[in-house]
């Protein structure tokens, strides 16, 4: 790979926001906030606390409807549709305060996650026809093998509820990819995970990316992990977009500093 | 016209009064008080004891009778304080140990469901199933109607009709004043707003958790007893045929919104009085053929906020 | 034992009705969705099976109705019962929390109201002598319909947990929102699990007619939902054997005490109270349930959806295995 900082967003992006905003009662949560996203980048979003990121997460997966503004995938309108439709669309997410199956156990999580990539139906399902069957089998091996890629495979049948934190996030993730998306958010992947783990996610994000051909959003408040993984960073502050640029340029920008590095 | 107006206003109020018990629990908890309807029919029960009424012979209490006979004045409000403390009671048994555990709204429904089965049967295993009437003479002198026509074309309106607007307009006011003026009415508005700046003022939740209940039941049993007085109590179902209309009060008004559990109160009232003497039969589904409408139409209701969904 | 099942036969056949009918409230329960429609959708069930036995409409020859045209009446029953649950459903499921409950509760009341004032459900007085398709005092032959309607309920039900449409049920129950962002429509999954449901339950209803004999609007009451809530809810609602056992067991209970006071085992006055108080036992085991109970036979993992976030960490937290 060429060096990705020095790479321009090219002329077609992938997931383009306009003018997004939404806001709650008197409060402006996210301000009328415009960026694009290319095919195959690692774009990362941060900023202090209460600035809108995961908001802004919530608009584009549907979540919470905006209140103005235009979200499109691949030139495809998405701004009104259900969180169902725009996962099916190929946006996949994890969640700030993981939002787990917890009751279940980490396979069923990733099966659950394949669901509008098959088809059974109730009564084929129930009778357990032979093409029900192969679908069933083929969903399980693919749920194990997301298991697998994040370290998870031993621990299939335990109980989501009882991972640790690092585990927890990690199983968010294979959860996210069992949708088999084009964009993928993470919203702070890193948070309670020790250093090490830590330390390794970098290299696990790109090789999610190289991968599965993956277009990657994350949220993280960690610098330097930040600064490293990703090719381009917008940095939100009360709801609005500071700046955007690759992560040398955001990093001496000065209302940056004034607005999050310094304070933080 | 003017009539069936009136009769709608007054069954109208009494809907407004007791949907009011409903919101200020929902307004704070978020959940619905299932068990409100039996506190209704407790109250109506209290009210009928005071008055010294005597039970059938069906019941455990078969033939018993309070020692003594209150005026009709005194009798209302102190049955319904005593039904102010049964919401007190189903408080702490039934809400508080499962708040306390942080579990979800639904567990609670269904206890609250539970206290009104409980309630319910054990007014029937009590008082037998009969229909009881409040003495003829609670209102003294006072005639039995009022002609609001001429007396070539006379519009009588029952007395106990015009009892009842007047009593659930004193209610309202002193309501008014309560959620408006004191400390309490104003952690109330504060937690119906938001919940987490509530706690930040310092409110005692426990305590003001028991008064809302407190008066929640109060208002439940002034309903009750309007409604047996005008009527009878129709036994110890009475008050879940009723508290199920209210639910169609609160959704019509809005979920959680004082205001709104008033003015849902009085249109389905209205609409019940107006519904054609030939078609009588179907009233009693008026007031769900309404709660149908608005969840198809306008869900969050006549004066709800938008639902907001927490993420 | 012969003359245990004869004399037991209507007790048995009963418990066997409430348990597939406590199923019925079990499947929208697995979507996360409290319906108290029950009652309402079995006692359309039983008043489709009446009128459409009642001479007028279906024709037989002989004393006994044919099996066959009970069975038409079941599956006709599960039908429109199912059609009327997606209009009452629709409505209220694209709303997240409570709204379901609510909308049931009108349905509830709209089709009593109706039932009592239109000609064909014979009013407040209702439908008698609906005709009997075995020739068996005791009831007991009626466990040939029930017993396989039962059987049927149950495996599919523990069938559809382990598939792909009981696992986006689960999902959602677990957590909407997160279903929602897996690709799994919640409104439409609600609205099946709600509508299988209400098809059970018409099944039930329209076999429990000719069961009991007579149907009028008593059948399905406010009451009856309560009933079946306790059912689930003290059988446990975590799998599909709990409401079974549920609704066995509360149903058995007072005509156990009852047979157990008459032999003069028991003192008289708790039989009667077992009889009579019945429904003070369920109201106070629902509230006791859901307050003591919380981890034993009612899991409040199924209600507990977006309320808690999960542990930061496994402290000790030692939960039973997943389904």
């Amino acid at each position: 790979m060429s060096d990705p900082a020095a790479r321009p967003a090219p002329a077609a992006p992938l997931l383009t926001a306009a003018g997004m905003t939404r806001r709650f009662g008197g409060l402006i949560a996210v301000n009328n906030v415009s960026f694009t996203v290319a095919p195959g980048e690692i774009f990362g979003l941060i900023g202090p606390n209460g600035a809108g990121k995961t908001t802004l997460f919530n608009l584009m997966t549907g979540l919470i409807p905006a209140t103005g503004g235009r979200l499109s995938l691949r030139g495809t309108d998405i701004t009104r549709l259900p969180p169902h439709r725009i996962a099916r669309l190929g946006i996949a997410r994890t969640f700030q305060n993981i939002r787990l199956f917890g009751n279940l156990s980490a396979l069923q999580n990733v099966m659950i996650a394949r669901h509008s990539l098959t088809r059974t139906g109730v009564l084929p399902g129930v009778l357990g026809l032979p093409g029900a069957r192969r679908e069933e089998a083929a969903t399980r091996r693919r749920a194990l093998e997301l298991l697998d890629l994040v370290g998870l495979a031993a621990r299939a049948t335990g109980q989501a509820r009882n991972f640790a934190y690092g585990d927890q996030r990690r199983l968010e993730i294979a959860r996210a990819l069992a949708l088999d998306p084009t964009v993928l958010l993470l919203d702070e992947p890193a948070a309670g995970m020790n250093p090490n783990e830590k330390a390794e996610l970098s290299g696990f994000i790109r090789d999610l990316r190289d991968r599965f051909q993956l277009t990657i959003v994350l949220i993280e408040h960690h610098v330097p992990l930040v600064m490293g993984l990703c090719d381009r960073i917008a940095v939100l502050n009360f709801g609005q977009l500071i700046a955007l640029g690759d992560p040398a340029t955001v990093q001496r920008d000065p209302a940056v500093i004034e607005a999050y590095l310094g304070s933080d | 016209m003017l009539q069936q107006v009136l009769n709608g206003l007054a069954i109208g109020s009494v809907y407004a009064i007791f949907a009011l018990g409903y919101t200020l629990v929902f307004s704070i908890l978020g959940i619905i008080n299932f068990a409100h309807g039996a506190v209704f029919t407790l109250g109506a029960y209290f009210t009928y004891t005071l008055l010294g009424g005597v039970f059938g012979f069906n019941g455990l209490l078969a033939n018993g009778q309070l020692g003594i006979q209150l005026p009709f004045v005194i009798a209302l409000p102190l049955g319904s304080v005593l039904a102010g403390l049964i919401g007190v009671l189903i408080e702490r048994l039934a809400f508080r140990p499962l708040r306390l555990r942080g579990a979800d709204p639904l567990l609670t429904l269904v206890s609250s469901l539970g206290v009104a089965v409980l309630i319910t049967n054990l007014i029937q295993y009590l008082v037998g199933a009969e229909i009881y009437n409040f003495p003829a003479d609670i209102y003294g002198t006072l005639p039995k109607a009022v002609n609001f026509g001429t007396a070539g074309a006379p519009v009588p309106v029952r007395t106990v009709q015009l009892v009842i607007i007047a009593v659930s307009v004193v209610i309202l006011i002193a309501l008014t004043a309560i959620i408006n003026y004191t400390r309490f009415g104003k952690a109330l508005r504060a937690v119906a707003e938001d919940a987490t700046t509530a706690g930040l003022l310092g409110i005692n939740t426990d305590r003001f958790i028991l008064l809302t209940f407190f008066l929640s039941g109060f208002l439940g049993g002034v309903a009750g007893t309007l409604i047996a007085s005008s009527v009878s109590i129709a036994g110890p179902y009475f008050g879940i045929a009723f508290g199920l209309k209210g639910l169609a009060v609160i959704v019509l008004g809005g979920l959680g919104e004082i205001p709104g559990a008033v003015l849902g109160g009085l249109v389905i009232g209205l609409a019940e009085a107006f519904v054609p003497p030939q078609y009588s039969g179907y009233k009693d589904a008026v007031a769900f053929a309404i709660l149908f409408a608005v969840l198809l139409v306008r869900p969050r209701g006549l004066l709800g906020r938008a639902l907001v969904q927490k993420v | 034992m012969t003359e245990f099942f004869a004399t037991n036969g209507f007790l048995i056949v009963s418990m066997t009705l409430a348990a597939t009918l406590a199923l019925s409230l079990y499947l929208p329960l697995m979507a996360g969705q409290l319906s108290l429609a029950g009652p309402g959708f079995y006692a359309l069930g039983g008043y489709i099976a009446a009128v459409l036995s009642d001479g007028k409409h279906f024709t037989w020859q002989g004393d006994l109705y044919p099996v066959p045209l009970v069975l038409l009446e079941m599956a006709l029953a599960g039908l429109v019962c199912a059609v009327a649950a997606v209009i009452v459903g629709v409505p209220a499921l694209r709303l997240r929390g409570i709204y379901l409950a609510l909308a049931t509760i009108a349905f509830v009341e709209i089709l009593r109201v109706v039932s009592l004032n239109v000609e064909i459900t014979g009013g407040a007085v209702g439908i008698f002598g609906i005709p009997q398709p075995y020739n068996d005092p005791s009831k007991l032959a009626y466990l040939w319909l029930a017993g396989p309607l039962l059987v049927g309920a149950l495996l599919f039900t523990a069938r559809l947990e382990r598939i792909r449409v009981g696992r986006a049920f689960i999902a959602i129950r677990e957590d909407e929102l997160a279903a929602d962002a897996m690709g799994i429509n919640p409104t439409g999954y609600k609205v099946l699990a709600f509508t299988l449901g209400a098809g059970l339950a018409g099944m039930v209803g329209a076999l429990s007619a000719h069961f009991i004999n007579t149907w009028n609007a008593r059948q399905g009451t406010f009451d009856a939902g309560i009933a079946l809530l306790a059912f689930v809810l003290i059988g446990g609602s975590r799998s599909a054997l709990g409401p079974v056992l549920g609704a066995m067991i509360l149903t058995a209970l007072p005509e156990v005490l009852r047979q157990a006071s008459d032999t003069g085992g028991l003192p008289a006055w708790l039989g009667q109270f077992m009889k009579d108080g019945r429904l003070i036992i369920y109201g106070g085991l629902l509230v006791l349930g859901t307050v003591f109970l919380p981890q034993g036979l009612i899991t409040p993992a199924l209600f507990e959806r977006r309320r808690r976030k999960p542990p930061a960490a496994p402290v000790g937290a030692k939960g039973e295995p997943p389904l």
